[in-house]
């Protein structure tokens, strides 16, 4: 008797529990103007703000799953042609790339769009369109190294950093998207002895992420590490006191790639193949590369905006002023797998 | 085999819906399901193009951690349980429950803490350098270090099986061990080790599945395993059929450790019952050995819990948490592990009462408890897609998803479910369960009278291991959840991704908040397990 009612109060409990959902997607559509279902691999508190913004302004309700872009790819994969995903928006290109490689994105025409993002970081035929930026750069520790030893990404490989270097693993995808981008502009045999030469540097195995490479730079373990630009910028400008101090000792420097600029990656989106509100879809898209959303992704995810037209908020506008490579991301997207051979021969982990 | 009247009367008996074996049936393709598809994925097309050297480096790798984790907690484990078991120090009372208590923090939770803490950019080496004029040699993210912090995490597996195994021992074998000449430690070596083989064998491999199985912990320490390799190659090579290979070999290990762990309980029935239940004969320790016995036992407490719990805490103070997010992840997760617990308990029940005519079924449905969530998420991927296709609905309404969530966690948790619940039923004398039968109950019915009720301790325990791991789970939940629902794993996961290291602490810290009660019942529970103790 006892185990029943043990049984039934449970069930009642998890009803209650499971009852009152925040936001269910049946409810919302009820509404006049209907919702959108957003993939996406970005999950910073700012961005859920973002959302409340074009919820206020178009009735479009926003549905939300916040997981990491593979996982995303693959639930997207298993619900194929039964997905309620409208869009999808990954932290790196080479995610958007395993995403239209899978046939997980539709092609769109959009005017706002092809007006306000720049023809290098968005699909050429519509499937996706960056609307931040985030350069793969070095930090630096400013006893032990002049800027003009690192203004090239060659540099970083010399012999001058034997020992010196820090820099996470080859599963991180901003380094395999910046091998790429290597291999896209130097070739394989070039990039293939830059990889040799970042693997003889190391100071350490690969291991933890981008803040702990600048943290180590900061603890003398290594004297340079890659790093992407906006994890230096929230530790030299966030709540951490001991972060802010490191970045006192620590500094950003941008290396060219053939002397035209730094290896720039996006954060972006695109309208999934089956998207049952395609209209909203777009919506969405155009919303994120308004120049309003812009700024705000920049003030408190510290990436750089797409838009030449906006101009960066601080703390991120001190930054802004580095030049930035033209070469189109798709360019290096597309050469991940080549990468990732290439890193795993040369031992890099 | 023998064939007892209770099943000659099944096969003559009334009939009627055949419900419990409809049930049984149905745990079992639930359970086999998710492997049917990694099985299926593995075959279905061109592997990833990954170097046969990676492959090897990381089968050692795996097998490698899982056996040094092995080995640790086995002893670790049974060395605490032999202390709180056999000897009266200061504080043994406390320690004989509070040593289960690290089961509540998720391994992940521990990576975080101890990466953090022994980064070469942390406290503790920023210091040694300063004070010491040397760096100290700990570094976490690294193979020993994993191992060290997954053999923190995992050794309540083996310190909870042994305590209970040390506890039911038969007291009259210990004493004339004693009354022959041994020393007590020559008695812990020669009797009690040895009578204790099956529990020693189940906790361990207990902790070894885990290990195999872990992802969240060793993909943040940067220890590449098979595990990591089948990411690799889903996500960089885009390949499914690279993946599920990967998966395979650990498949198989997890079945070989299933086995292991079969073969070692088999014995248990031979143990002797005679003067069971009087009171263990425990020996008082003093001076240093007094000493010596409370150290490791607070040091052992102190690395798997406190130290890594304690600093994860300081470091959340330092942040504001969002409380609306986290309350409401919190009240999904809380749901969610009522919710699997239930339906896990129910479908393990009707496969134990059923395991007599459907042994290989039970012994299948275990396998999902080894999978490691990664490869549990490729073989649920695929056939959560045959789910889609066939009701296009139920991908994008609540409910569905919410019954999908439960219905994974239930697949893989079959077996957790499944051991103290057989334990449980194997406690119904079968007279009873006959009388029942010939009083004119079914089969079902007799089991909802008569057996289940007497079980209902077990059942309680089973529900509650459900429950504690679900509240970790992270790979499954975070590709079949509902839109708009996440749990407090999924946040952890979340802003660690982003390297946001002290608002991970808060979920976490909620998930202990959680599970910390329901570990100390289940503790609790083995200690009751003798009466008179």
């Amino acid at each position: 008797m006892r185990a029943r009612m043990m049984i039934a109060a449970g069930a009642v409990l998890a009803l209650a529990a499971c009852g009152e959902p925040a936001d269910r997607p049946a409810d919302a559509a009820a509404d006049g103007n209907g919702v959108v279902n957003l993939y996406t691999a970005r999950h910073y508190d700012s961005d859920l703000a973002l959302y409340d913004q074009f919820t206020a302004s178009t009735g479009i309700k926003i549905n939300r799953i916040e997981g990491n872009a593979d996982q995303l790819i693959a639930r997207m994969t298993g619900e194929g042609a039964a997905s309620p995903a409208d869009v999808f928006v990954a932290a790196d290109v080479g995610a958007l790339w395993r995403a239209q490689q899978a046939g997980l994105l539709q092609a769109i025409e959009s005017e706002t769009l092809n007006s306000r993002i720049p023809e290098n970081l968005r699909d050429p035929d519509g499937r996706w369109y960056g609307y931040m930026r985030r350069a793969r750069v070095v930090a630096y520790d400013k006893e032990k190294v002049q800027p003009s030893e690192i203004n090239t990404y060659e540099k970083i490989a010399s012999p001058r950093f034997a020992g010196k270097l820090c820099v996470r693993s080859a599963d991180s995808i901003y380094n395999l998207s910046l091998t790429g981008a290597l291999i896209e502009a130097w070739g394989s045999q070039k990039a293939s002895e830059w990889v040799k030469g970042v693997v003889a540097n190391m100071a350490r195995p690969p291991q933890g992420g981008d803040r702990d490479q600048i943290r180590a730079v900061g603890a003398g373990v290594c004297e340079i590490a890659l790093t992407n630009s906006y994890y230096y910028i929230r530790m030299a400008h966030g709540e951490d006191a001991a972060d802010r101090e490191i970045t006192q000792k620590v500094k950003l420097g941008f290396p060219s790639l053939d002397g035209q600029g730094a290896h720039v990656n996006i954060s972006g989106g695109g309208v999934a193949a089956n998207a049952p509100n395609r209209e909203n879809a777009i919506k969405l898209l155009e919303f994120f590369a308004s120049a309003a959303a812009q700024e705000h992704a920049a003030r408190y995810n510290n990436e750089f905006p797409a838009s030449s037209d906006v101009v960066a908020p601080p703390p991120v506008d001190i930054y802004a002023g580095f030049a930035a490579h033209p070469m189109a991301v798709l360019a290096f997207a597309a050469r991940q797998p080549e990468a990732q051979s290439m890193m795993s021969a040369a031992g890099w982990k | 085999m023998e064939v007892t009247p209770a099943e000659k009367r099944r096969d003559h008996g009334r009939k009627g819906f055949p419900l419990l074996p409809a049930l049984a049936g149905l745990a079992a393709v639930a359970a086999v399901l998710p492997l049917g598809g990694i099985v299926v994925a593995a075959l279905s097309g061109e592997g990833a193009d990954i170097a046969p050297r990676d492959v090897w480096r990381y089968a050692f790798a795996s097998a490698g951690l899982s056996l040094l984790v092995g080995a640790i907690t086995a002893v670790l484990g049974t060395a605490a349980a032999w202390l709180v078991v056999m000897y009266r120090f200061p504080g043994q009372r406390f320690f004989s429950w509070a040593l289960a208590l690290p089961l509540a923090a998720p391994a992940f939770a521990l990576a975080y803490a101890y990466a953090d803490l022994f980064d070469v950019a942390g406290p503790l080496r920023i210091w040694s350098r300063a004070s010491l004029g040397f760096d100290l040699p700990l570094e976490m993210r690294s193979f020993p270090g994993a191992a060290f912090i997954l053999s923190c995490a995992f050794y309540p597996y083996v310190f909870l099986a042994m305590r209970a195994a040390f506890l039911g021992q038969a007291t009259s074998m210990l004493e004339a061990a004693r009354v022959l000449g041994s020393t007590t430690a020559q008695a812990l070596l020669r009797v009690a080790l040895p009578l204790a083989r099956p529990a020693l064998a189940a906790g361990v491999a207990l902790a070894m599945m885990e290990t195999l199985a872990d992802y969240g912990a060793l993909q943040f320490l940067s220890v590449q395993t098979l595990t990591t390799g089948v990411i690799r190659a889903w996500s960089v090579y885009g390949s499914t059929a690279g993946a599920a290979q990967f998966a395979l070999p650990l498949l198989g290990a997890a079945g070989l450790l299933l086995w292991l762990e079969r073969m070692g309980r088999a014995d248990r029935r031979f143990v002797s019952t005679a003067s069971r239940w009087r009171t263990q004969p425990t020996a008082e320790l003093h001076g240093p050995k007094a000493t010596l016995a409370f150290a490791f036992c607070l040091i052992l407490l102190v690395a798997g819990l406190l130290l890594p719990v304690g600093w994860l805490a300081w470091k959340s103070l330092g942040v504001s948490p969002e409380w609306p997010r986290l309350m409401q992840a919190g009240a999904n997760t809380l749901a969610l592990g009522i919710a699997s617990a239930l339906a896990t308990v129910t479908l393990a029940t009707a496969l134990a009462l059923g395991a007599q005519r459907m042994p290989l079924a039970a012994r299948l449905a275990s396998l999902g408890y080894a999978t490691p969530g990664a490869a549990m998420a490729i073989g649920l991927a695929a056939s959560a897609s045959i789910v889609w296709s066939l009701f296009p609905a139920a991908a994008s309404t609540f409910w569905a998803g919410v019954i999908l969530l439960i219905y994974a966690y239930a697949a893989r948790l079959m077996a957790a479910a499944l051991e103290p619940v057989d334990a449980g039923l194997a406690t119904v004398s079968p007279s009873v369960v006959w009388a029942s039968r010939s009083l004119g109950r079914g089969e079902a019915a007799t089991a909802w009278a008569v057996q289940l009720p007497i079980a209902r301790g077990a059942l309680f325990t089973a529900g509650l291991v459900v429950f504690i791991d679900v509240l970790k789970e992270l790979p499954a939940t975070l590709i079949l959840r509902p839109f708009n629902f996440d749990t407090l794993a999924v946040l952890a996961s979340n802003y660690a991704l982003d390297e946001r290291l002290p608002q991970a602490g808060w979920p976490s810290l909620l998930i202990l908040a959680i599970s910390v009660p329901a570990v100390i019942w289940l503790s609790g529970k083995v200690a009751a397990s003798r009466p008179g103790q």
